[in-house]
């Protein structure tokens, strides 16, 4: 816990220094107004909610995995990994710490792309189940979160991390279903779709800003935790695996 | 009972594969041994293989064969148990980061060796005023010299109360009295307990601040010995100095037994070697009678002791 809350402190110390890391705040609410523009235009009003959901999932699913790669990258330019490794904190606890802090000022992009949407469309975005709404955010966060943990084990083996980082966020999301809903999907693909947490979090979410009655809230909320504590303790183990091999090949703290 | 032995290397060996190129033996069946509270010096050429050893020793590298103990905990089996045990100081640019402030940089170690929070901001106060930081610890890094870096690498080390410090080349780029500094420190760390285990190409350093140090050379030990009785691994005897000797004394003393040489040093004096027993003193007899008194006696120096072992061979590596 100590190292979570230490990663979480030096987070915040990065990001005053590299605001660059923040650019999704930037560029989401420039998506909101390509795909509201796109949804207009082609007639279709009633897709608003994807289009003010997806540049939020977007923002904050790059934030997660960019600042996984991001975290061990920093680590690498400034020649610290070696001695984080061999401190006595857990190395993928304050990585978590680290991506959790900058994905939960992420949440920031919700209110932007809304105040986008109403603004220059006048698109009023309702909240019609705000507790499952709310859940589902939390529970979301702290899914993306873990699984980026399971993502930066990965960086540690590449020596760029960060253009990895921003390449591996696109497969995420047409699998979880972010703008394009997963049903107009290929068959073959919908069954890796449903192990893409995003999936399940971004059906709650517009679920949520719909005035029809959920179903089963309790069941798609605990698959999204259930997948993000998969993801963790997957990415934690992986970590584990990684580290004692670039501890033999000696390639720690190569840049 | 604790281990009176802080750290144990019992055949160490280090093979590096890199991708498409021949295997590099770093460390080869390295064996040593540290008691607790030793100053020990690593000395050695370029390549050595000083990094390789101090980074086994403290869990970033595993070894390719052999057993490492620091304070009888295995180095790859019991890291968690070795961790908390250790502080490491790699010299040089890196290693710190750079954009945040020198006190930003250790309240971070602090933390992550498990302090308390008042805990991390008593010793990041000490340690600044230790290494002489106090007025530039909420300065960025980056504007920082070479010297202020190493000054905090040395602070960074010391966060984490370590029994057992790893310092690998701590004093370069530090100027002569910061170095004296140092120097002042490590007996401090020392007094306090503490197990140091140094690298360094300074000869004089490692005179003065180690209890024993060790040659190494293409990945092997070739000595450990206190500094001065490295000296007599080279010549067990004295040398004979004299600043000036007319030319016929000096024929006249080519010719005692047990003189080995008589040549003129690159300062103008003269330098008597001998390889026997005894020798010195009839050398010194004949000085006195030919009325010189200004005469100096010495071992070899660390530094030729290490010219010699290694051997001369320029930038080779
Ligand atoms: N990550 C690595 N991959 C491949 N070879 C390596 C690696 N690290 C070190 N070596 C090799 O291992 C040998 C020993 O290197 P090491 O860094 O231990 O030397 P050193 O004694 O610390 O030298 P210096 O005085 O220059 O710091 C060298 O031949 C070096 O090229
Ligand atoms: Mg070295």
């Amino acid at each position: 816990m100590r190292a979570f809350l230490a990663g979480a402190r030096i987070q915040l110390r990065f990001l005053r220094s590299y605001p660059d890391s923040l650019i999704p705040f930037f560029t989401a609410p420039m998506f909101t107004v390509i795909f509201l523009m796109i949804f207009r235009h082609a007639g279709r009003p009633d897709l608003t909610a994807y289009a003010t959901v997806a540049p939020v999932f977007i923002a904050l699913w790059w934030l997660a995995l960019f600042n996984a790669g991001w975290s061990i990258q920093i680590e690498r330019w400034n020649g610290t990994i070696e001695m984080l490794v061999a401190a006595p904190s857990s190395f993928a606890a304050v990585i978590l710490g680290r991506i959790t802090t900058t994905t939960m000022i992420g949440v920031v992009s919700f209110a932007e792309t809304w105040l986008v949407a109403r603004l220059l469309f006048g698109a009023t975005v309702r909240i019609h189940h705000l507790w499952a709404f709310v859940a589902t955010i939390v529970i979301t966060l702290a899914t993306m979160a873990g699984t980026s943990v399971a993502m930066s084990s990965l960086f540690v083996l590449t020596r760029n991390a960060v253009t990895f980082s921003n390449a591996a966020s696109y497969p995420f999301y047409i699998l979880g279903g972010i703008l394009v809903p997963v049903s107009v999907l290929p068959h073959w693909i919908r069954p890796v779709s449903s192990i893409v947490f995003l999936s399940w979090s971004a059906d709650l979410l517009r679920a949520a800003l719909r005035s029809t009655p959920m179903h089963d809230v309790g069941f798609r909320l605990g698959m999204v935790a259930l997948l993000g504590v998969c993801g963790f303790a997957l990415g934690a183990w992986a970590m584990r695996v990684i580290l004692v091999r670039v501890r033999t090949s000696g390639e720690l703290g190569t840049m | 009972m604790p281990a009176m032995e802080a750290v144990v290397v019992e055949g160490i060996r280090r093979v590096f594969t890199p991708r498409k190129r021949e295997p590099v033996t770093a460390l080869d069946s390295v064996s040593l041994t540290i008691p607790v509270g030793e100053v020990h010096g690593l000395l050695g050429p370029n390549g050595a293989g000083k990094t390789t050893l101090v980074k086994i020793l403290s869990t970033v590298l595993l070894p390719t064969e052999g057993r490492a103990l620091v304070c009888g905990h295995d180095v790859v089996t019991e890291t968690k148990a070795v961790r908390p045990l250790i502080g490491i100081v790699f010299g040089g640019e890196r290693g710190l980061y750079t954009r945040l402030s020198a006190r930003q940089n250790l309240e971070y170690w602090g933390a992550l060796y498990r302090l308390s929070g008042p805990q991390i901001k008593e010793r990041t106060a000490m340690l600044l005023d230790r290494v002489g930081l106090t007025d530039r610890a909420d300065q960025r890094v980056e504007e920082f010299s070479r010297g202020m870096k190493q000054r905090l690498h040395l602070a960074r080390g010391l966060m984490g109360d370590a029994r057992v410090l790893f310092l690998d080349e701590p004093t370069t780029g530090m100027d002569p009295l910061a170095a004296r500094e140092f120097r002042k420190l490590v007996g401090d760390l020392q007094d306090e307990g503490r197990t140091i285990l140094l690298t360094t190409h300074d000869m004089v350093e490692a005179e003065t601040v180690c209890d024993r140090v060790s040659l190494i050379d293409r990945g092997r030990i070739l000595a450990t010995e206190t500094p001065r009785s490295l000296g007599s691994l080279i010549s067990r005897f004295q040398r004979i100095d004299i600043e000036d000797a007319p030319d016929a004394l000096l024929a006249q003393l080519k010719l005692v037994a047990g003189v080995s040489s008589v040549s003129p040093q690159a300062d103008g004096s003269i330098r008597i070697e001998v390889n026997e027993d005894g020798a010195t003193a009839l050398v010194l007899r004949h000085l006195v009678d030919a009325g010189i008194t200004s005469v100096k006696t010495s071992l070899p120096s660390l530094e030729e002791v290490y010219v010699q072992m290694i051997g001369e061979r320029g930038l080779v590596v």
